[in-house]
């Protein structure tokens, strides 16, 4: 392969990253507008769809687990009301760090 | 020879720059991805707890209006100021009137402390703090949390005279493995006679181990008094609230020179009635069984004798802030029997402090 067809194939695979990354927010923007998965979501999207689905999962998971050991299931807060409560609760009941930032996302999505 | 040369150069210049541009897309990407995840800004929060109770106990009524205020706020990231104050009155009949009913507003600060999220481990604690000796003075007593809204006989063990240290206090939490957490606390309270301030002056600690998948939490505390007669004071605590089903189990043990006993309650919520379930799902039903046996030394929040006492109460969610409450129980003890009646009303509610903090 000479100078020339190396560029050409490197600007390839750059236009094919640069329409992933795209596709991903253009997803992401149809996601959170219509709550539907992108029609033509890449690969790449798909796995981050999942791995957010996965963080929401374990969020709600880890709310009900340790918010429910003393009280009812609270209503969601604004998110920077629930900032707070959520230092707070890390204090007093002693939840873990990885628990914190689950149950916040959680609460905050 | 110097053509060749010339064009090999800019084409590795095309290749740099193209490369160059490559990798700007993840990093773009990763900007990106930071800035979704960048830290929520947390705001000062009002918070209450407001009860209105009616207790009838031995035959008398007891009206018992409570407000407890608390004040939360952050400071950057690893900063937080809380407090908690209460105000009560516990109205009875003035004894030889014609049902006057008289009492006086008790105050209390229940904590005023500052915590310092030093690492992901361990958060540092100064100031006035709920003792940890076991888990109901610190996470159960509010009264918009609590199931039954009498206080477990054995409470006033090792949480000091008012349920409060002043002094120091490490504590956290972590996962040991995926499926096992740990957390605990460790404490020095000084004394301190200050009215509505009053503390002992003692050092302790609380372990706990918590069992995320199912719902099991069991741990033990340990205090020591630095003052009096240096006695020391032990406890255990154990939940479990079963995922499938909507049933929080509970229960203390606590013991020191002033006595010893438990509690064990459980609370169900129908929330899975096959019937009536628009009415029932709001509906909790929850019972305690508890004793009491005296210690070697007299402690006046104690009870003076042997006691034993089973309550049944029922529940009903408005809201998940806003609840009737009302409860029966039969108290055992050798002085007498009686019966313990509770209805009430508990609402809690949080407001933003700071201006957009609503969003």
């Amino acid at each position: 392969m000479n100078g020339r067809g190396l560029v050409i194939a490197v600007l390839l695979v750059l236009a094919a990253g640069a329409l992933s990354f795209a596709g991903v927010t253009a997803g992401q923007e149809m996601a959170k507008a219509s709550n539907t998965p992108p029609p033509a979501a890449s690969a790449s999207a798909r796995v981050q769809q999942e791995s957010g689905e996965d963080a929401r999962a374990e969020g709600e998971r880890r709310f009900h687990a340790n918010c429910g050991r003393c009280h009812q299931s609270p209503h969601k807060f604004p998110p920077r009301m629930m900032a707070t409560i959520i230092r707070h609760m890390r204090v007093r009941a002693t939840i873990t760090d990885e628990d914190m930032r689950l149950i916040l996302r959680y609460m905050t999505q | 020879m110097l053509q060749p040369s010339l064009s090999r150069l800019r084409c590795k210049a095309r290749l740099l720059a193209a490369l160059l541009s490559l990798a700007a897309v993840p990093v773009a990407h990763a900007q990106s991805q930071a800035q979704d995840s960048e830290p929520i800004s947390p705001v000062p929060i009002f918070s209450a707890g407001l009860a209105y109770n009616t207790f009838f106990q031995g035959g008398t009524a007891h009206l018992h209006p409570l407000v407890s205020p608390v004040i939360l706020i952050p400071l950057g990231q690893n900063w937080l100021i809380e407090t908690r104050e209460t105000f009560e009155i516990d109205l009875a009949p003035e004894p030889g009137s014609d049902g006057d009913y008289k009492g006086s507003l008790e105050k209390e600060v229940d904590y005023l402390q500052v915590d310092y999220i030093a690492n992901p481990h361990l958060t540092v604690t100064v100031g006035r703090f709920l003792t940890p000796f076991g888990v109901y003075n610190e996470r159960l007593y509010p009264v918009w949390i609590r199931d039954l809204q009498s206080d477990p006989l054995i409470l006033p063990i090792s949480t000091g005279p008012s349920g409060a240290g002043t002094g120091a206090m490490l504590r956290g939490g972590f996962d040991a493995t995926r499926k096992i957490e740990f957390n605990y606390a460790a404490y020095f309270s000084t004394l301190s006679t200050i009215n509505r301030l009053d503390s002992d002056r003692a050092i302790g600690t609380r372990a706990g181990i918590f069992l995320p998948g199912p719902r099991v939490e069991f741990g033990g505390s340990f205090q020591h008094l630095l003052q009096d007669d240096h006695s020391n004071a032990f406890g255990f605590h154990f939940a479990w609230q079963p995922p499938p089903i909507p049933l929080d189990i509970r229960a203390e043990y606590a013991r020191s020179h002033n006595g010893s006993g438990y509690w064990v309650e459980s609370a169900y919520r129908l929330s899975q009635a096959p019937v009536w379930q628009n009415a029932l799902r709001h509906v909790q039903v929850v019972g305690r069984m508890q004793q009491f046996f005296n210690g070697t030394v007299a402690d006046d929040a104690l009870p003076g004798i042997d006691t034993s006492m089973f309550e049944f109460g029922l529940n009903y969610y408005f809201r998940d802030d806003i609840r009737f409450v009302s409860s029966y129980g039969r108290q055992f003890a050798f002085q007498g029997n009686e019966n313990v009646w509770n209805l009430g009303i508990t609402y809690r509610l949080a407001l933003p402090m700071w201006p957009g903090g609503g969003k």
